[in-house]
C-alpha cells in the first residue's frame, strides 16, 4: 500500500508543467510514452504507484486530473506523443472553452460551478488508492484559471479531505518583466490567501528567479516555457524521489513536511537545485561532492525564488528548516564532513527559537536517466526571505489598488457583487500577518509572538468569513 | 726366530764378538749364544713410540749440539736419502739401534771413567757368562769400549727393558690374584647385559635400578666401575626395549586404539635403529670369543679381542645414541600423536650433525602418519584420526555451529614445527571442506583440492610429505587454503548469496525498506496497542505478509521474503504488544553459521530499538497530522474574544515549539542511525565482505558490523544509562502524544459546536443573535477556556520532563568514552541552540 499522491494540474502553466513533471517521472521510472513499462526496466528499486496506478492493461497510468478552462494546452497533451499515458476521464476542459481571461474571480467563479465534475473525479481516484496521503496541485497564482480555479479547488479540498495533506507547486509570475496580464497582482493576492489557509504546503517557484537561472545558469538568451518548465520538472520531480525511491527516511509526503514545517502557517518552501543543466551540455562531465552540492544549495543564485527576496535583509533572514536531497552514488561519510564545514563556515542562519539543522536525506538516482553528475542535490527550505516576495505581491496590488484599476473585471462576479472587495482586504491583512509571522520568526522570542498582538484580531475576522464559506459548502 | 739363516747369523754374530773379546772361549760362546736368543725371542719392545722423525730430529740437533754441524748436515743428507729408498717401517729400527749405540758408546765411555761401576754389577751374574750376552744384549757398543771389565754383563741384567718386563709379569699375577673373574667372562657379561639379559656375574640390580656386580664378586675396583659404566646401556636399551614392547603389546591387544600411529611409527623407527644396535653386538660378541691376551704374554696376537676398555670404545658410540633414544622414550611416556611429534621435535633441535642426522631420520618416520593426516584433511577434509593424535580434533555439533564449534585445534597436541598461523591455516581449509561438504551440499571443493595438489606438485596419493619439508606442507596448506576458501566463499556468495541476505537483513530487520517499514507499522500499529497476552502472532504474520505485499518487498525475492517471520519475545503482564513484536529473519544453513541464534539475538535487540524509534517518528508525525497546516490556521477560535484567541495561540505556539523540538531530536536521531550507525558500518562492511577470503574473514567482518551498529546504537553494555535515558524521552513523546491526540479531539469538537453558529447564522442570512447558538457558544468559549488551560499547564509539564530528560541526555552524550556519539551530538545541537540554552542557565 503506496502513499498516493494524486496530482491536480490546473489551468496553462499547471498543465504545463504538469506535463514536463510526467514525462521526467516516467523516464525516471523507464515507463513508455504510452504508460508501459520499457523493457530494460526492472521492479523493486522504486515506488511507482505513488504517483502511477496500474491499469488491468498492465499500463501504467498517473494518478493525475487535467482541469482547464481553455482547450489549448489539454489538446496539446491529447496531440502530443504522451496521449494515451493520461487517464482521458481524468482531463476536465471546459465546455465552452472560453477560459478565465486572466481573472482570479471569473476562475474561482468557474470553478464553483464545475466543482462537482471535478469532485467526482477526484473522488473517483481517491477510492482507487488505498492510502491516499494526499494532493499535488500544479498551478500558476498569477493567471486565471489556476489561480482563481485552483484557489477553489483549494477550499473545497481542504474541506472534503481535511485530513489529506495538500500540497501545491505555485508558480509565481516574473515580476521583473511588464506581464501581459496587468491584474497579476490581484490574482496574485487572492490566491495567496488560499494558499496560506487551505494548503499545507506550498513549493514557491518563482519564474523571475526560473528565467534568471536558465539565462545565468544555463546561458540562455531568450529562456523559453519549455526550458523553464523543465527546470520546474526537475525540482518536482527531485522533491519527490525520497517518496519514490524508498530508503530508511522521509519515505512518506508528512514526513518530509513535518520537518520541514514547524509553525503550520509559515509553510511556504524555497527550493534550490544544483547542478542545472539543459540537454545541450550534456557532454561536460561535472565532478560534482556532497559538499559542493550542499554548498552550492546555499548560494543565491542556485535558489528559485528571487534574489532580491534573498538579498533584502539578508542578515535577519533565517532558516526554519532545510531538507537536502541528495541524489547518487554518496558516500554517507562525506555528508558528515559537509555538514561540519557549512556549520564552521557559518554558511547558514536558523532561527534562534528552536533546534533546527539541515537534513539530508540520501536517495537514489534513476538507473534509466543517464546524467553528467554523479551528484545532484534539491534543497527544500523554510526561509523568513520569503516574506519579501509576499511583501512586493503587497506592494504591486497597493499600487494597483490604489488606482482602483481593472476592479470592474471582478465586479462581474458574485464574489465581489456590489463593489463587495472585502475579499481584497481580508486577503491583503492575511498576506500582511503571514509577512509579520515570517519576520518574527526571524526573532529568538517568536514563541511569544503575537499572544497579545490586537492586529491579530482583524486576520480573526477574515477567518471567521472564510469559515462562512466553509459552512455554506457544507450546506 | 725359527728361521735357520737368522740362527746361524746369529751364532755367527756371536762368536765374532766374543772371539774379538776374548780372542776366543767356546765355553763362554755358548752362554752367549742362548742369551743373545733369548733376547731375540723377547717381545718386549722399548718404550718409545715409534717415530722416526722425532728419532732423526733428535740425532741431528744432538750433534748440532755438539759442535758438529756439517755431521748433522751429513746425516740429514743421508737420513733423507735412505728414507727415500726403503720402507719408512724399515728405517726406524735401524735409526733407534744406531742412536741406542751411539749413546750407549758415550756411556760407556763415562763408565768406564767411574771407578765404582764394577762393584755395582751383582755377584750372581759373574759367572752365567753374561758379559757375551751383555756384549750381544747390549749391543756393539760394549766391544767398542775397550776398557770395559767384565761386569758388563750385570749392566745387562739391569735393563730397564727387562725390569718392565718383571714388572708386568708380577702385576699380572697380582691382578690374577685380585680378581675371581676373568676379563673374558665379564666382557660376555657385559655383552649380556648391554641385551638386556642377565649375564653370570652381571645382573640387573632391582634396588638401584642398574647393572652391577655383585659385591660378593671380587674385581678390581677399576673394573668394577669399568662395568658399571659399559651397563648404563644396557639399563638404556631395557629402557627403550620396554617402551616398544609396550606399545606393540598394547597395539596387538584388544586396546589397539590406546596406541596412536604416531607412537607405533616411533616404535617401528626405534626397532629399526635397534635392529642396527644389534647387529654391532653379534659382531662384538663374536669379537669376544677371542682370547684376551695377557699382559706380556706373546701368543694370541689376533688384534680382534675384546677386553672391557676395547668394549667400552665400541660401545661409546651406540651408547650415546641409546640414551638419546632413552632421552626421546622418557619424553614420550604417556604422550600421543602430535604431542609426542613435537616432544621428539624438541630433542632434534641440535648442533651436532650425526644426532641432527638420527634426529631427522627418526622424525621422518614419526612425522609421516602426521602429515598423512594433514594431508588428507587439507586435501579431502577427511579426519583420519582414530587415535586422537592429530592436533585438530572434530566435535559432533550441528550443521549451524560447525564452523565455530565443530573443529577445534589441540594446541597440545600441536608439533613444535608446525607453527600456529599453519596450524590455524590447516584447521580453517579442512574445515572449509568439511562446511562445504556438509552445510552447503557442496562437491565443488574436490576441483579445488585437486588443483591445488597438482599446483604444488604433491601428487594427492598418501605419503607424499615428511618431517624436514615443513616448507612442502606449507606450500600445500597455503595453496589449498587459497582455492578452496575461494572456493567456499564462491560458494557462499554467489550459491547462497549471502550479500542478499546481509541486505535483506538490513532492509527488513535494521528497517532499511522504509515503505515496507512505514506500512507496516500502519497495520500492525493498532494490533501492538494491545496487551501482549492478547496478540496472536499468527494474525500479525498475516499482516506481515500483507505489508510485504503492498510495499516494494513484493518485489523482492520470494526465498529471502519467506524467511521474515514474526517473533513475539516473552512478555511478562504489563507488557503491550509493542514491547514484545519483533521480526526474524530465518538464515539457514549453511548461512546460519554466519547468522547464529546469538547474532540474530543482537539484530533483534537492534530491529527492537529502531522499531522503537519508528514508533515514535511515527507517532510525532501523527501529532503533526492532528494540527497540520490547513487544520489549524482555518480553526475557528481565531475568530472569537481576544482573550481565547490568546488562549488558543498560546497552547497551540507551545505545543508546535515542542513538536519542532522533539521532531528535531527524533529526526537527526534517525539521520545519525542511518548515516553514522548503519550506512557507514555497512559501507565498511561491504568493503570488508568483498575483501574476505575466507569464512573466518567473512565471520569477523559481520561481527565487526554488528558490534558497531550495537554500540553506536547505544545498546552496548556500557550505555546502560544514556539509553535509559534515551528511553524515557521516547515515553515523553509517545505520552505527549496521546495527549496531543486527546486535546486535538476535543478542540475539534468544539470547533464542530463553534460552527454551528455560523452555519444558522449564513443559513439565515440575518444578522439577528440566535440566543441560543449564543448560549452554545458561551458554553464552547467556556469549555474552551478550560481545556486549553488544562492543555497548557499539560504541555508545560510535559515540556519541563522533556527538557530535563534531554539536558541529562544531551550532557551524557560527550561522556560515552567507548563510542564516538560526537556526530550525534553535533547533529543535535546543530545550530548550537541547546549550547545556548545551557550557557543561559
Amino acid at each position: 500500500m503506496p502513499r498516493e499522491i494524486i496530482t491536480i494540474q490546473v489551468g496553462q502553466c499547471g498543465n504545463q508543467i504538469g506535463m514536463e513533471f510526467w514525462k521526467q517521472l516516467c523516464l525516471e521510472h523507464g515507463i513508455g510514452k504510452d504508460g508501459l513499462l520499457e523493457d530494460f526496466a526492472t521492479q523493486g528499486g522504486d515506488r511507482k504507484d505513488v504517483f502511477f496506478y496500474q491499469a488491468d492493461d498492465q499500463h501504467y497510468i498517473p494518478r493525475a486530473l487535467l482541469v482547464d478552462l481553455e482547450p489549448r494546452v489539454i489538446n496539446g497533451i491529447q496531440n502530443s506523443e504522451y496521449r494515451n499515458l493520461y487517464n482521458h476521464e481524468n482531463i476536465f476542459v471546459a465546455e465552452h472553452g472560453g477560459g478565465a481571461g486572466n481573472n482570479w474571480a471569473s476562475g474561482y467563479h468557474q470553478g464553483e460551478q464545475v466543482v462537482d465534475d471535478i469532485m467526482d473525479m477526484i473522488d473517483r481516484e481517491a477510492d482507487g488508492s488505498d492510502s491516499l496521503e494526499g494532493f499535488v496541485l500544479c498551478h500558476s497564482i498569477a493567471g486565471g484559471t489556476g489561480s482563481g480555479m485552483g484557489s477553489y479547488l483549494l477550499e473545497t479540498l481542504n474541506d472534503r479531505y481535511s485530513k489529506k495533506l495538500v500540497q501545491t507547486y505555485s508558480v509565481f509570475p516574473n515580476q521583473m518583466e511588464t506581464s501581459d496580464v496587468v491584474v497579476q497582482p490581484y490574482n496574485s493576492l487572492l490566491t495567496l490567501k488560499r494558499l496560506t489557509l487551505n494548503a499545507d504546503c506550498v513549493v514557491v517557484l518563482d519564474n523571475t528567479a526560473l528565467n534568471r537561472i536558465a539565462v545565468e545558469r544555463l546561458h540562455l538568451a531568450n529562456p523559453t516555457f519549455a526550458q523553464t518548465n523543465s527546470l520546474v520538472s526537475t525540482v518536482m520531480s527531485a522533491s519527490t524521489t525520497t517518496l519514490r525511491y524508498p530508503g530508511y527516511m522521509n519515505n512518506d509526503l508528512v514526513g518530509l513536511l513535518a520537518s520541514l514545517i514547524p509553525t503550520p502557517r509559515c509553510h511556504f518552501l524555497m527550493t534550490g537545485y544544483t547542478p542545472l543543466t539543459v540537454e545541450r551540455q550534456v557532454n561536460m562531465i561535472r565532478k560534482t561532492t556532497v559538499l559542493d552540492v550542499m554548498r552550492r544549495l546555499l548560494q543565491t543564485k542556485n535558489i528559485m525564488v528571487s534574489s532580491y527576496a534573498r538579498n533584502k535583509e539578508a542578515s535577519q533572514a533565517k532558516y526554519i528548516s532545510i531538507l537536502n536531497i541528495i541524489q547518487g552514488e554518496v558516500d554517507p561519510t562525506q555528508v558528515h564532513e559537509s555538514l561540519q564545514r557549512i556549520r564552521e563556515r557559518k554558511l547558514v542562519n536558523f532561527i534562534e527559537w528552536g533546534p533546527a539543522s539541515i537534513q539530508v536525506a540520501l536517495s537514489r538516482k534513476s538507473p534509466y536517466v543517464q546524467t553528467t553528475h554523479r551528484v545532484s542535490g534539491l534543497m527544500l527550505a523554510n526561509h523568513t526571505s520569503i516574506r519579501h516576495l509576499f511583501s512586493k505581491c503587497l506592494g504591486q496590488y497597493e499600487k494597483l489598488r490604489k488606482k482602483q484599476a481593472f476592479l470592474d473585471n471582478y465586479r462581474k462576479f458574485p464574489m465581489f457583487e456590489d463593489n463587495d472587495l472585502s475579499e481584497f482586504d481580508e486577503s491583503r491583512e492575511i498576506i500582511e500577518s503571514l509577512v509579520d509571522e515570517y519576520k518574527a520568526c526571524e526573532s529568538p522570542d517568536y514563541i511569544k509572538w503575537g499572544m497579545e498582538d490586537a492586529g491579530e484580531a482583524n486576520v480573526a475576522a477574515a477567518l471567521d468569513s472564510k469559515s462562512y464559506k466553509n459552512a455554506t459548502l457544507i450546506a | 726366530m725359527d728361521d735357520h739363516q737368522t740362527q746361524d747369523l746369529v751364532k755367527e754374530l756371536v762368536h765374532r764378538l766374543i772371539s774379538a773379546e776374548s780372542g776366543g772361549g767356546g765355553r763362554d760362546a755358548g752362554g752367549a749364544l742362548r742369551f743373545a736368543h733369548r733376547l731375540l725371542s723377547s717381545r718386549l719392545a722399548p718404550a718409545v713410540l715409534p717415530d722416526e722423525h722425532a728419532l732423526a730430529e733428535s740425532v741431528k740437533r744432538r750433534l748440532a749440539a755438539s759442535g758438529r754441524p756439517d755431521d748433522a748436515l751429513a746425516f740429514a743428507d743421508l737420513h733423507a736419502k735412505l728414507s727415500a729408498r726403503s720402507r719408512p717401517a724399515s728405517l726406524w729400527p735401524l735409526l733407534y739401534l744406531l742412536d741406542s749405540l751411539s749413546s750407549h758408546r758415550r756411556a760407556a765411555a763415562a763408565a768406564s771413567c767411574l771407578p765404582n761401576l764394577p762393584t755395582a754389577a751383582p755377584p750372581r751374574a759373574a759367572g752365567s757368562g753374561a758379559a757375551a750376552a751383555a756384549a750381544a744384549a747390549g749391543g756393539k757398543p760394549a766391544s767398542r769400549a775397550p776398557g770395559a771389565p767384565p761386569g758388563g754383563v750385570v749392566l745387562v741384567s739391569k735393563d730397564p727393558d727387562n725390569i718392565r718386563e718383571i714388572a708386568l709379569r708380577e702385576y699380572t699375577e697380582l691382578v690374577l690374584d685380585e680378581t675371581e673373574v676373568s676379563e673374558a667372562a665379564l666382557v660376555r657379561d657385559v655383552l649380556y647385559a648391554c641385551q638386556g639379559i642377565d649375564g653370570r656375574y652381571v645382573r640387573f640390580d632391582k634396588g638401584s635400578d642398574a647393572y652391577d656386580l655383585p659385591d660378593g664378586v671380587r674385581v678390581p675396583r677399576s673394573t668394577r666401575t669399568l662395568v658399571r659404566k659399559l651397563c648404563e646401556l644396557g639399563w638404556l636399551f631395557r629402557k627403550v626395549r620396554g617402551f616398544i614392547s609396550d606399545n606393540i603389546s598394547r597395539s596387538l591387544s584388544d586396546a589397539a586404539t590406546e596406541v596412536g600411529t604416531v607412537a607405533q611409527a616411533f616404535c617401528s623407527a626405534l626397532q629399526e635403529e635397534l635392529s642396527d644396535y644389534y647387529k654391532l653386538l653379534a659382531v662384538l660378541e663374536s669379537y669376544s670369543l677371542n682370547p684376551i691376551p695377557t699382559p706380556g704374554s706373546d701368543s694370541g696376537v689376533s688384534g680382534n679381542y675384546l677386553s672391557l676398555r676395547r668394549l667400552a670404545v665400541w660401545l661409546a658410540e651406540p651408547a650415546v645414541r641409546m640414551r638419546l633414544m632413552a632421552v626421546l622414550v622418557d619424553g614420550c611416556r604417556g604422550l600421543r600423536g602430535g604431542a609426542m611429534a613435537g616432544a621428539i621435535h624438541g630433542h632434534a633441535q641440535h648442533g651436532d650433525p650425526t644426532f641432527q642426522d638420527f634426529m631427522g631420520r627418526l622424525l621422518r618416520r614419526v612425522c609421516s602418519p602426521l602429515f598423512e593426516m594433514v594431508r588428507s584433511w587439507v586435501l579431502e577434509g577427511e579426519l583420519e584420526d582414530v587415535f586422537a593424535e592429530f592436533f585438530i580434533v572434530g566435535q559432533p555439533v550441528k550443521a549451524e555451529s560447525l564452523w565455530q564449534e565443530g573443529y577445534l585445534l589441540q594446541s597440545d597436541m600441536l608439533p613444535a614445527f608446525i607453527s600456529p598461523v599453519l596450524a590455524q591455516r590447516i584447521l580453517r581449509t579442512g574445515k572449509s571442506i568439511n562446511f562445504l561438504k556438509v552445510c552447503c551440499d557442496d562437491n565443488g571443493w574436490a576441483d579445488a583440492a585437486t588443483e591445488a595438489a597438482v599446483c604444488v606438485g604433491t601428487t594427492t596419493s598418501r605419503g607424499g610429505l615428511g618431517y624436514g619439508q615443513i616448507d612442502a606442507l606449507e606450500a600445500l596448506v597455503v595453496e589449498a587454503a587459497k582455492r578452496i576458501d575461494r572456493h567456499l566463499m564462491d560458494v557462499i556468495h554467489k550459491r547462497y548469496r549471502f550479500k542478499d541476505h546481509c541486505l535483506a537483513i538490513k532492509r527488513y530487520l535494521l528497517l532499511g525498506q522504509g515503505d515496507f517499514v512505514q506500512y507496516l507499522m500502519d497495520v500492525v500499529g493498532p494490533e501492538l496497542s494491545e496487551p501482549a497476552n492478547r496478540i496472536s502472532s499468527f494474525h500479525l504474520a498475516g499482516l506481515l505478509e500483507t505489508a510485504i505485499r503492498a510495499s516494494n518487498a513484493q518485489y523482492d525475492d520470494r526465498d529471502i521474503l519467506d524467511r521474515i517471520k514474526v517473533k513475539m519475545m516473552d512478555h511478562g503482564d504489563g507488557d503491550r504488544g509493542w514491547d514484545v513484536f519483533s521480526l526474524e529473519y530465518d538464515a539457514r544453513v549453511p548461512l546460519d553459521t554466519v547468522f547464529t541464534a546469538s547474532v540474530m539475538k543482537r539484530y533483534l535487540k537492534i530491529f527492537n530499538f529502531l522499531w522503537k524509534l519508528k514508533r515514535v517518528d511515527h507517532s510525532l508525525t501523527g501529532i503533526w497530522k492532528t494540527m497540520k497546516p490547513n487544520c489549524i490556521v482555518s480553526s475557528p477560535f481565531y475568530k472569537e474574544g481576544t482573550n481565547i484567541r490568546s488562549q488558543f495561540v498560546s497552547v497551540l505556539r507551545k505545543c508546535q515549539v515542542l513538536f519542532n523540538e522533539m521532531n528535531h531530536f527524533v529526526t537527526n536521531f534517525q539521520y545519525y542511525i542511518m548515516f553514522e550507525v548503519l550506512e557507514v558500518s555497512w559501507a565498511r562492511f561491504s568493503e570488508e565482505m568483498d575483501s574476505a577470503k575466507d569464512l573466518d574473514d567473512l565471520l569477523l567482518a559481520h561481527d565487526k558490523y554488528l558490534t558497531s551498529i550495537v554500540e553506536k546504537s547505544l545498546l552496548g553494555e556500557r550505555s546502560h544509562g544514556i539509553l535509559r535515558n534515551l528511553f524515557a524521552l521516547f515515553d515523553i513523546i509517545l505520552q505527549f502524544r496521546s495527549h496531543a491526540d486527546r486535546w486535538f479531539e476535543r478542540i475539534y469538537e468544539l470547533q464542530l459546536r463553534g460552527k454551528g453558529k455560523p452555519k444558522s447564522k449564513a443559513k439565515a442570512k440575518s444578522k439577528e443573535v440566535d440566543s441560543w447558538v449564543d448560549g452554545g457558544r458561551k458554553a464552547m468559549i467556556q469549555l474552551a477556556g478550560e481545556l486549553f488551560r488544562k492543555m497548557g499547564e499539560d504541555l508545560d509539564s510535559i515540556a519541563k520532563d522533556y527538557t530535563s530528560s534531554l539536558d541529562a541526555f544531551i550532557a551524557q552524550l560527550p561522556m560515552q568514552q567507548h563510542v564516538d556519539l560526537k556526530f550525534l551530538l553535533f547533529r543535535l545541537d546543530f545550530t548550537e541552540y541547546y549550547s545556548r540554552v545551557s550557557s543561559n542557565k
